[in-house]
């Protein structure tokens, strides 16, 4: 049975994952799911993500959701079709590890700060509500501090696990794109290391066919 | 070579990892870096740790930080040796990625910001905001309500075993009480689970101060 994704077009979580059915080429059903008519919070799917968040997965029955928990599962589950190596074969620890430290910096040192300027200088701004200047600013210089680290990690390595493209890199996208939504985009394009990285990660085919959201199923590549 | 953990013997994050040493049965070195002095901003250490965040490992040369990706490192390097903490079926393992997900955006992301507005601000001569405080425990206890049903069809939040996004949260889930909070004990699902991660040995060893094994 063709995997299913439960995501909505434009929601940062579900984008990642969509971004890696791409680069794998796995086939996949979208049903989109409604936000704004809380879909999400609805019976039939809290009984499947309890958290009423988007997106899950069902590949031919078993369910998963957390964007990062799929993405991996796709990368392990497809190690020889698609893009390879998202995932460094565990087989490597010290490898594997120092993906798991990127993925980590991810979530820790750049969306944790990329998510309070999206949320301040975009969504509130979209639903007519007054930004807090204070938490816009304070976000802005914790990240800022935080990809001076990644200007210097950049400069020794072309990735942030190291020589090679994964999960920890494409990760970045969703928020990454949207900060030059809040105005932000600065804090990429005045890093060489970090743009040169950031460019080529959002020139790739797989981001471009879903930049502008999820819009169809994909039964075969 | 003794594998040489550098962190704060009370920080949160030394304690994640130190857990997983007990866990695994791996002996450590433990170094104490001194945030007084502003040791974590120095430049030998930011040679070695480019955020200035600790804890690190280094591993006979072999640097690696953030203290889930050390836990899965020790993991794995000893994969035959004491607890398991990360399965290997891949539907299991995926299980595991989602509870380890959930720990990061639905635990700590609220219970660390909740312990540091209350508990770490005043040591900063800052003064806790206490609306802030309230929204990220409410917000807490909407997602342990949660936890509270999955909590009641499975013994661990990826499934029937302990894995890693377990004992995670034992670092800042044992401080809640310290702010005030019974979000976890008010909830006997949560609760009874809770329970059991801080009666393991590797918390017992840990919770008060990490200290070197080897």
């Amino acid at each position: 049975m063709v995997l299913k994704l439960y995501a909505a077009p434009l929601s940062t979580a579900s984008l990642r994952v969509a971004q890696i059915l791409h680069e794998k080429k796995v086939p996949f059903e979208f049903i989109s799911i409604d936000l704004a008519r809380k879909e999400n919070k609805e019976e039939e799917y809290l009984e499947k993500q309890p958290f009423g968040q988007v997106p899950y997965i069902d590949d031919d029955g078993f369910i998963l959701y957390e964007s990062r928990a799929i993405t991996r599962y796709l990368a392990v589950k497809y190690p020889e079709q698609g893009t390879q190596g998202l995932v460094p074969d565990i087989k490597d620890v010290k490898a594997w590890a120092l993906f798991e430290q990127a993925s980590s910096n991810e979530v820790a040192n750049f969306e944790s700060l990329a998510r309070v300027i999206v949320y301040e200088k975009v969504f509130k701004v979209r639903i007519g509500q007054e930004p807090d200047l204070k938490a816009y600013e304070n976000a802005h210089s914790q990240l800022s501090a935080k990809l001076d680290a990644y200007e210097k990690i950049l400069g020794k390595q072309p990735y942030l696990a190291g020589e090679t493209l994964t999960l920890a890199d494409l990760s970045h996208l969703p928020f990454g794109t949207r900060l030059y939504l809040a105005g932000a985009g600065d804090l990429i394009d005045s890093r060489p290391n970090v743009s040169k990285w950031f460019k080529a990660l959002k020139e790739r085919e797989s981001w471009k066919e879903i930049e502008k959201g999820i819009t169809t199923s994909r039964e075969e590549w | 070579m003794v594998l040489t953990l550098y962190g704060n013997p009370q920080s949160t994050c030394t304690k994640r990892v130190a857990i997983v040493f007990h866990e695994k049965q791996v002996p450590f070195n433990f170094v104490a870096v001194d945030f007084a002095k502003g040791e974590h901003k120095s430049p030998e250490f930011v040679a070695k740790q480019p955020f200035g965040q600790i804890p690190y490992l280094d591993d006979d040369g072999y640097i690696i930080y953030e203290s889930r990706a050390i836990a899965r490192y020790i993991e794995e390097k000893y994969a035959g040796q004491g607890t398991a903490l990360i399965p290997k079926d891949l539907k299991a393992k995926g299980h595991f990625e989602q509870a380890a997900s959930v720990e990061v955006f639905n635990f700590d992301a609220y219970a660390s910001a909740a312990v540091f507005e209350k508990l770490i601000k005043p040591y900063q001569n800052l003064t806790p905001d206490i609306a802030v405080f309230d929204a990220l425990i409410k917000k807490l206890e909407a997602k342990l309500d949660v936890y509270e049903q999955i909590l009641s069809k499975q013994k661990y939040l990826g499934g029937d075993e302990v894995t890693l996004a377990d004992l995670s949260h034992l670092p800042y889930g044992s401080l809640l009480p310290a702010v005030g909070s019974n979000v976890i004990e008010s909830r006997p699902n949560v609760a009874k689970w809770f329970k059991s991660l801080q009666d393991r040995p590797s918390w017992q060893a840990v919770k008060d101060v990490v200290a070197a094994t080897a």
